[in-house]
C-alpha cells in the first residue's frame, strides 16, 4: 500500500493541481451570471417625468420612495405569488388573504380613487407611482405603473403587499416615508422549485429570512416606511412638504414606543383586541406568535352583510382562494376588526354644571388602546365624530349634536369631528381624495394622541319647562369614507355605514362616580 | 446617365412595381391604416349623432323648466314624473355618448392635430389651471359666457347630471319615487346643461370633420391598439362589477358591457391584423403569432361569455371575477407585446 501511494503520489498531485487550475480557469472564463432584475433601458416607453435625482441618476419609481436593492426593476415573471407561498405556508396565507394588505392594490375604493387622480394630469399614471409604491409595490417595481405598459403582467402584482414585499426588505426610512423601503426583491430570493425547497430548506430560510430582514420587519420603523406620508409638488400642488399621514410618528412619540410595544405587537397579535386589553392592564409581554392578519380599523371591507357587493368593493377574489373560503376568512377577520375598534376608545364626563337655563359639561374622548392617534392614517376620508343627545327628566330630547342621516349618508355638518381636509388651490375643501390637486391640508380637529384625551365642551340652553335630572347620551362614531367620495368616485349610492367605537351615558347633575 | 445608371434606374422601377413580399407588406399596411381611419370615422360619426340626441334631450328638459318660468319647484310639482324620465333619459344618453368617445379616445388623444378635441371633450382642465387647459369658452342659452370652463364630459356634464356638484343642483327631488331623497336625486341647472350639450354636439361635429382629413400612419395604428386595448379591459371590468353589484347599492356606470367589449375588441383585432401585423411579422414572426393568438383568445372568451349570458346564464361572483381577471390579463399581455413590437420597429407611441 505504501508502495502504491508513493508510486502514484506525483501523478495524483499533478492531477489535483490540474483539476484545481481547470476549475479556477473555468470560473474565470465563465461569463458572470447576469445581474438579476431588469434594466431601465429594457423597458420600452417607460416615462420619467420627474427627472433625475440630485446625483443625476434616474428615479424610476418616484414619487414613491420605494427602491430595489440593486436599483433594477423586478422581473414580473420572477416575483413570487403569495399563492405559491401558500403551498407550504397555508396558515400564514389564510391569515394574510383577508387582510387589507392583500387587497391594497386591487380594492375598488382604492382603484377608483387612483383612477380619478390619474385623470387629473397628463402624467397622472406616473404620478400614481406615489400611491402604488405602497399599495401595489410589485406593479411599480416591475415597471407597470406607466401609461404604456410594455411589461408583461403577473399574478404577483395583483396581490398588493404580498409575502415577498416584506420578507425581502433590507432598509426602511420612517421619517422619509412615502414608501421609503428597499427590497432585495431581485437578488434576495432563492427561486428554488418546491422539491428543491424541501431538499434545501436552509437556503430558502436564508433567502427569505435573512437575519437583517427578520430584524427589520419586526420593528415599528419598518411600518413607518409606508405609514408616514407627505405631499409635495411631485404628486400634489403643495409647496414644500406637508404631512398627510403621521401614524409612525404618533407611535414613536408615544408611551407605547417608550415601553417597547410595537405596531406588530398589536396588529399582528393572534387576538389583537385581547392583546390591547392585556397592554391596558399593564402586562407588556409579547404575543405568543405573530399572525399575518394585520388587523386594522377598516370595518367596511369586512362587512359580510354586503354579500356580493363586498366582493365588488374588495376588487374580486385573490388568486388561490375560493369564494366560500374567502367569505369565511373575511368574516373571521371582521370580528377581530370590530373587537379591536371597540377596544380603542372611551368617553368620560368632565366639568359639568347645571346653571339656570344652561347645562354646561365636557365630554372627554379618550384614546385608551391605540398606539397612535384616534383616528389615524390619511383622515380626509376616515373620520371620527361625537354624537351627544341630552334628555330631560321625561326623556324628551332637548339637544342633539352629531346625528347621522342614514338615508343620505351624511353626518351633521355641525358635529364635533376629527378629520383632516384636503384644500384645493382656490381654498375649497376636496371631499373625494383628489391628491393631485390638493394644495394644502388642514385639520378640523387633530386626532386624540395615545393615552391622551380631547375634552369637548358643550353649553346647552334649557327651556324653563325642561326639568332635571338630565341625561347625556354620548356616542363616538367612526366612518371609513365620506359619502361624497362614495358617490363621486365609487359611483354608487352605497351609504357607508358608521361604526360605533364606544358609547356612554351620564346624569346631570353628575353623580360622584361620574365626577371622578 | 450611362449604361450602369440606366440599369440602376430600371432595377429601382422594377422593385417599386413588381409584385413581391416587400410590396405586399406595404399594401397590407396601407390597407390596414385606411381601415383604422374608417373605424375612427365610424365611431366619430356615432359620437356626433349621440351628442345630437343628448342635445335634444336637454332641450326638452330645459323646455319643461322654462314652461314654469325657470321655477324648478313649480315644474316639479306640475310635471314631476315627466322630469324624472327626462333626467333618466339624459343620463342614459350621456353614458352612451361618453362610451362612444372613449372608444376613439386613444386615437384622438394620440394624434397631435386632434389632441385639442380630447382636452375639450374629455380631459382638459379649466383655465384656472396652468396646463392641459381645454381651450374654448362655453356660451349658455341665457347669454352667459363661461371662459375656459374645463372639459365637457367629466368636468361639466357628468357632475351636473348626477348632482355631484352642489352648484349645479337646483332642486333636490325624489326622482325614483321611493319616498326618500338620496344623493344624486335632484333637478340640475337646465341653462348650464343645455349649453354644455350644445357645445358637446358642436365639438363632436368639429372632431368628425377634422377626422375626415386625417391621414393615418404607423405610429397612429400602434398607438391606437396600445391605448384602446386596456380600455376594453375596463369595459369587461364593468361587466364583471355588474355581476357583483346587487340589492341596495346601485352604480350608475356598472351595467353589462359585453356587446361593447366585442365591438371594441373586434376593432382592435382588425387594426392589429390589418395595419400592424404586416410590420411585426416582418421583424418577429413568433411575436406576431403570439399577439394574433392572444387576440383570438380574448375575443373567444368574450364571445363565449356573451353567448352564455344571452342563453340565460347567471354568473356567480367567483366565476365573474375569474372571467374578468382573465380578460384583463390577456388584454394586458397583448398591450405589452404590441409595445415590445413597436419598440423593435422604432415606432413612436403618442398619447
Amino acid at each position: 500500500m505504501k508502495y502504491q501511494v508513493r508510486d502514484h503520489a506525483p501523478l495524483l498531485a499533478v492531477s489535483s493541481v490540474l483539476c484545481i487550475a481547470l476549475l479556477i480557469g473555468a470560473r474565470l472564463l465563465w461569463p458572470p451570471p447576469p445581474e438579476p432584475g431588469v434594466d431601465l433601458a429594457d423597458i420600452p416607453y417607460y416615462q420619467l417625468p420627474f427627472g433625475p435625482d440630485d446625483a443625476g441618476l434616474p428615479r424610476p419609481f418616484w414619487p414613491s420612495r420605494m427602491q430595489t436593492e440593486n436599483g433594477r426593476f423586478a422581473d414580473p415573471a420572477k416575483i413570487q405569488s403569495a399563492a405559491d407561498c401558500a403551498i407550504c405556508h397555508p396558515r400564514e396565507f389564510e391569515e394574510w388573504a383577508p387582510s387589507l394588505h392583500a387587497i391594497a392594490g386591487r380594492d375598488t375604493v382604492y382603484e377608483r380613487a387612483v383612477e380619478a387622480n390619474e385623470d387629473l394630469h397628463k402624467d397622472g399614471i406616473e404620478k400614481a407611482r406615489f400611491c402604488e409604491g405602497c399599495h401595489a409595490p410589485g406593479e411599480v417595481l416591475a415597471g407597470r405603473t406607466n401609461r404604456f405598459k410594455s411589461v408583461m403582467p403577473s399574478d404577483a402584482e395583483t396581490e398588493g403587499i404580498s409575502c415577498v414585499m416584506c420578507h425581502t426588505a433590507t432598509h426602511a426610512d420612517p421619517v422619509e416615508g412615502n414608501g421609503a423601503l428597499t427590497l432585495a426583491i431581485n437578488e434576495g430570493t432563492d427561486r428554488l422549485s418546491n422539491p428543491l425547497l424541501l431538499a434545501a430548506p436552509r437556503d430558502h430560510a436564508r433567502a427569505f429570512g435573512a437575519k437583517e430582514t427578520n430584524a427589520l420587519i419586526a420593528k415599528g420603523d419598518f411600518c413607518g416606511g409606508c405609514h408616514t406620508e407627505t405631499y409635495d409638488t411631485s404628486m400634489s400642488k403643495v409647496e414644500g412638504r406637508q404631512h398627510v399621514q403621521t401614524t409612525h410618528a404618533e407611535w414613536r412619540d408615544s408611551w407605547y414606543a417608550g415601553n417597547g410595544v410595537t405596531c406588530q405587537d398589536c396588529h399582528m397579535a393572534p387576538d389583537p383586541a385581547a392583546y390591547v386589553r392585556q397592554i391596558r392592564s399593564g402586562d407588556l409581554a409579547k404575543p405568543e406568535r405573530y399572525a399575518h392578519n394585520f388587523v386594522g380599523a377598516n370595518y367596511l371591507m369586512f362587512n359580510t352583510g354586503l354579500g356580493s357587493n363586498l366582493t365588488f368593493l374588495r376588487g374580486g377574489i385573490l388568486p388561490g382562494l375560493s369564494d366560500a373560503r374567502n367569505t369565511e376568512l373575511i368574516a373571521r377577520q371582521g370580528e377581530a376588526t370590530r373587537a379591536l375598534l371597540r377596544s380603542a376608545a372611551g368617553l368620560a364626563l368632565r366639568g359639568s354644571e347645571v346653571a339656570p337655563g344652561r347645562l354646561r359639561f365636557g365630554i372627554a374622548v379618550q384614546n385608551l388602546g391605540a398606539g397612535h392617534n384616534l383616528p389615524t392614517g390619511v383622515i380626509d376620508q376616515k373620520y371620527m365624530w361625537l354624537e351627544v343627545v341630552v334628555r330631560d327628566a321625561t326623556g324628551a330630547e332637548i339637544y342633539h349634536s352629531g346625528a347621522f342621516d342614514a338615508t343620505r349618508g351624511e353626518t351633521d355638518p355641525d358635529a364635533v369631528i376629527w378629520r383632516e381636509d384636503f384644500i384645493d388651490a382656490d381654498g375649497e375643501r376636496i371631499p373625494d381624495h383628489l391628491t393631485f390637486i390638493t394644495a394644502a391640508i388642514s385639520h378640523v380637529r387633530t386626532g386624540v394622541p395615545p393615552k391622551g384625551e380631547d375634552v369637548v365642551r358643550y353649553d346647552v340652553a334649557v327651556t324653563s319647562d325642561a326639568t332635571g335630572p338630565f341625561r347625556v347620551e354620548a356616542r363616538l362614531w367612526y366612518r371609513v369614507a365620506t359619502q361624497e367620495f362614495a358617490y363621486n368616485t365609487l359611483k354608487t349610492d352605497l351609504v357607508i355605514p358608521p361604526f360605533e367605537l364606544t358609547a356612554a351615558e351620564f346624569a346631570l347633575p353628575a353623580t360622584d362616580e361620574a365626577r371622578q | 446617365m450611362g449604361r450602369n445608371g440606366n440599369l440602376v434606374a430600371a432595377a429601382f422601377v422594377y422593385v417599386l412595381l413588381a409584385p413581391g413580399p416587400v410590396r405586399a407588406e406595404n399594401d397590407a399596411e396601407l390597407r390596414g391604416l385606411e381601415n383604422v381611419k374608417q373605424f375612427t370615422l365610424e365611431h366619430s360619426r356615432a359620437l356626433s349623432a349621440q351628442a345630437g340626441l343628448l342635445e335634444q334631450a336637454l332641450s326638452t328638459y330645459a323646455g319643461t323648466i322654462e314652461a314654469h318660468k325657470g321655477d324648478y319647484a313649480a315644474a316639479w310639482a306640475a310635471s314631476g314624473p315627466e322630469l324624472s324620465r327626462q333626467v333618466a333619459n339624459v343620463r342614459d344618453l350621456w353614458l352612451e355618448a361618453s362610451n362612444r368617445y372613449e372608444t376613439i379616445e386613444g386615437i384622438v388623444a394620440g394624434i397631435p392635430e386632434m389632441a385639442k378635441y380630447d382636452l375639450i371633450l374629455d380631459a382638459g382642465n379649466p383655465g384656472t389651471e396652468s396646463e392641459d387647459v381645454a381651450e374654448y369658452d362655453l356660451t349658455l342659452p341665457d347669454g352667459t359666457v363661461l371662459p375656459r370652463p374645463g372639459n365637457l364630459f367629466h368636468g361639466i356634464t357628468e357632475p351636473l347630471f348626477w348632482g355631484m356638484s352642489e352648484s349645479g343642483i337646483r332642486l333636490p327631488a325624489d326622482l325614483d319615487g321611493d319616498g326618500k331623497i338620496v344623493r344624486g336625486e335632484m333637478l340640475f341647472d337646465a341653462n348650464l346643461g343645455l349649453g354644455a350639450a350644445r357645445a358637446l354636439a358642436f365639438w363632436a361635429t368639429a372632431l368628425e370633420a377634422d377626422m375626415t382629413s386625417w391621414k393615418p400612419n404607423r405610429a397612429d395604428a400602434f398607438t391606437s391598439v396600445a391605448v384602446m386595448t386596456p380600455t376594453v379591459g375596463d369595459y369587461f371590468g364593468e361587466w364583471k362589477e355588474s355581476q357583483f353589484i346587487s340589492g341596495e347599492i346601485g352604480a350608475f356606470v356598472a351595467r353589462s358591457r359585453l356587446v361593447d367589449v366585442i365591438g371594441i375588441m373586434s376593432g382592435c383585432r382588425k387594426m392589429y391584423a390589418e395595419a400592424i401585423s404586416p410590420v411585426v411579422a416582418a421583424s418577429d414572426g413568433d411575436l406576431d403569432s403570439r399577439i394574433t393568438a392572444s387576440f383570438e383568445e380574448l375575443l373567444g372568451l368574450v364571445e363565449d361569455t356573451y353567448a352564455r349570458e344571452q342563453a340565460g346564464a347567471e354568473f356567480g361572483v367567483e366565476e365573474a371575477d375569474a372571467l374578468g381577471n382573465e380578460a384583463q390579463d390577456i388584454a394586458d399581455r397583448i398591450v405589452a407585446m404590441v409595445l415590445q413590437a413597436a419598440a423593435k420597429n422604432g415606432v413612436e407611441i403618442r398619447g
